[in-house]
């Protein structure tokens, strides 16, 4: 088996990437938003799927969604959506009063396109590297399903998304196949060298 | 060719400028547009062209110039974006087209120009599909929760039957056995009565010689002296009226139980009538406070008078028991109230107390027939039997709720055969 867990450089490169891209993404939802939008430091972790399990769903009040990417690398984006202060975004976003259920599942799916999208697209930029992001959906896991997933450690990166005036969080966690993160490993390494 | 394939691909594609105007449709587009339109499309602001959801695609396109990323949309939240049919203008079946939509941004090679490029894809068939799938999926969650509560119903119906089952062959056989045992009590109850005046007859006499035998010679008077003694006449003299007594005192006792017994299996020929609740729970309360004059009673009730038709005797009794029974679950101090209700279907009449109440466990078994927790020779475990079975006979139902150290609820219910 290839090992695929960074070495401290390599972790130190991504960081650095993710920190950069990360907050591109936050200023592109601040742009269409007009509000200011805090993120949290990006944290790179390497988990089993049950793990993954706890670390995104095992939360109350939330919406999840997924969408997955294609390209030079390979992965999915997971969001994890607070309930709490969607009708302000809402609102940013001008939707109006009242909000229908689909009109909060198309915010929801717009918000994680927009924030998913952005952060890929300036990691993607900063590797070199051509991804292209699939439509997101709603996403209700099982934890059953995560358990008997096929693969045993992935890396996995984190990052939480504030919106300043409203309670409204946010996290998106990215997940790389096994080739995706060797190619990573490699792109890292070339940056390094 | 690249134009033409462009033109003939079985999806929408749209192009818009950075001030929203139509730079480009291809054949899905204009194929759906009103005819007068398809010449004079270009340069139009889409948002115009399609006002019905201009808010919407504006603020999506703004999105994908200004993030430069491409942006979705789906039937599922908002499945008419673009106000199209679904095909088939003749033969029916004309909807509305229900669309995927994904918009990304592009650059002109030539100009430089930023643009974006409109996807819209015509999922109707998937749509209706999905849907049927969904009203199939709810009705049949429907029917499923219909059939659990039948379920549940019958399982209550049928443990219902199990109990009026075993109240019937109970019944059956206490009616056989009160008639087997009236007739040894009545002659038993006879003869007892007979053995008390000869017992008296025999004490007169033996008094009457004792009192007379200081006439005779010393040597008779030695014998009856001696035959007294050996006989302990003066124990028997005082012990045989309270034994015959206490026989026809059990005698009673054992005639009350065959009474019950009798009531238990309906074996009498009370005829219906027209009866007032109202008064025979205020004779009730009357009758009940004399024996346990502790516990404060309360009727509350709508009317003064609330009519219905039935065995009087049999509902007296039924009702006697109930209330007896909350007037013996009261140990010191506490309250019996009897609500009465009147309603187009039925009277209720619910005896509540605020006695030591049932155990959880005896609760399944107290229409039982001879299940009691009183001590022996306090009660024979037949006053909620006979209840039961005469307001089952009147088509109503009895139930009871109770907790422990707080009280019981005892709900009759008798439907009105109008």
């Amino acid at each position: 088996m290839v090992d695929l867990s960074l070495d401290e450089d390599q972790r130190d490169a991504l960081q650095e990437l993710l920190n950069i891209s990360m907050g591109q993404a936050a200023n592109s939802l601040a742009q269409l938003i007009e509000t200011k939008i805090d993120i949290s430091i990006p944290k790179i972790t390497s988990v089993t799927p049950t793990q993954l399990y706890s670390l995104l769903f095992e939360t109350n009040n939330s919406f999840y969604t997924r969408q997955s990417f294609l390209g030079d690398v390979h992965g999915e984006v997971m969001s994890v959506l607070s309930r709490s202060g969607l009708n302000e975004v809402a609102a940013l976003m001008e939707y109006d009063e009242p909000l229908s259920k689909e009109d909060i599942q198309e915010i929801i799916l717009e918000l994680c396109n927009i924030l998913a999208g952005a952060c890929l697209a300036g990691l993607s930029e900063q590797l070199e590297l051509t991804t292209n992001l699939n439509m997101p959906t709603l996403f209700s896991p099982d934890k059953g399903n995560f358990d008997e997933l096929q693969w045993q450690h992935s890396l996995v990166m984190e990052v939480q998304f504030i919106v300043a005036i409203s309670s409204f969080s946010m996290r998106v966690v990215f997940c790389l196949d096994d080739a995706s993160l060797s190619r990573i490993k490699a792109t890292l390494d070339d940056l390094l060298a | 060719m690249f134009e033409q394939l462009v033109g003939k691909l079985p999806v929408g594609i749209a192009v818009v400028d950075e001030n929203f105007n139509i730079v480009y449709l291809n054949d899905f587009f204009l194929d759906r547009l009103p005819h007068d339109q398809r010449n004079t499309f270009k340069d139009t602001p889409i948002v115009e062209m399609f006002s019905e959801q201009g808010k919407f695609i504006k603020r999506r396109l703004k999105s994908v110039f200004v993030l430069q990323h491409p942006s979705f949309s789906y039937w599922e939240q908002r499945p008419h974006i673009f106000p199209f049919k679904s095909s088939r203008p003749i033969t029916g079946e004309e909807t509305q087209m229900f669309q995927n939509m994904e918009i990304i941004p592009v650059k002109d090679k030539n100009t430089g120009q930023k643009l974006a490029c409109i996807f819209l894809q015509d999922v109707t068939a998937q749509a209706s599909y999905f849907r049927e799938q969904q009203r199939l999926s709810a009705a049949l969650k429907k029917e499923h929760a219909a059939q659990r509560k039948l379920i549940r119903k019958l399982d209550s119906a049928q443990s219902q039957l199990i109990q009026a089952e075993k109240m019937a062959s109970t019944g059956q056989l206490a009616a056989g056995i009160a008639h087997e045992i009236n007739n040894p009590i009545g002659f038993v109850n006879a003869n007892l009565e007979t053995l008390s005046q000869y017992a008296s007859h025999l004490i007169e006499i033996c008094d009457s010689i004792n009192e007379h035998v200081e006439g005779v010679s010393e040597e008779a008077q030695h014998f009856v002296k001696n035959l007294y003694e050996k006989n302990h006449y003066d124990l028997l003299k005082d012990d045989m009226q309270s034994l015959i007594d206490e026989s026809t005192e059990g005698l009673t006792r054992v005639r009350d139980i065959v009474e019950n017994l009798k009531l238990f299996s309906l074996d009498n020929n009370d005829e219906t009538k027209d009866i007032n609740i109202n008064d025979i729970a205020n004779q009730l309360i009357k009758l009940v406070s004399t024996q346990y004059p502790e516990p404060t009673y309360k009727l509350d009730t709508p009317n003064e008078k609330i009519e219905y038709t039935g065995h009087a005797g049999m509902l007296k009794q039924a009702l006697m028991n109930v209330v007896v029974n909350a007037a013996q679950a009261i140990e010191n101090k506490g309250f019996i109230k009897i609500t009465l209700a009147d309603t187009e279907s039925a009277i209720t009449i619910k005896v509540l107390d605020s006695g030591i109440g049932i155990p959880e466990k005896n609760l399944s078994r107290i229409f039982e027939p001879f299940f009691t927790t009183k001590p022996e020779g306090k009660g024979q475990g037949l006053g909620l039997s006979v209840a039961y079975t005469a307001i089952e006979k009147h088509g109503g139902k009895i139930t009871v709720n109770s907790k422990e150290g707080k009280g019981t609820v005892v709900t009759v219910t008798l439907p009105k055969n109008t």
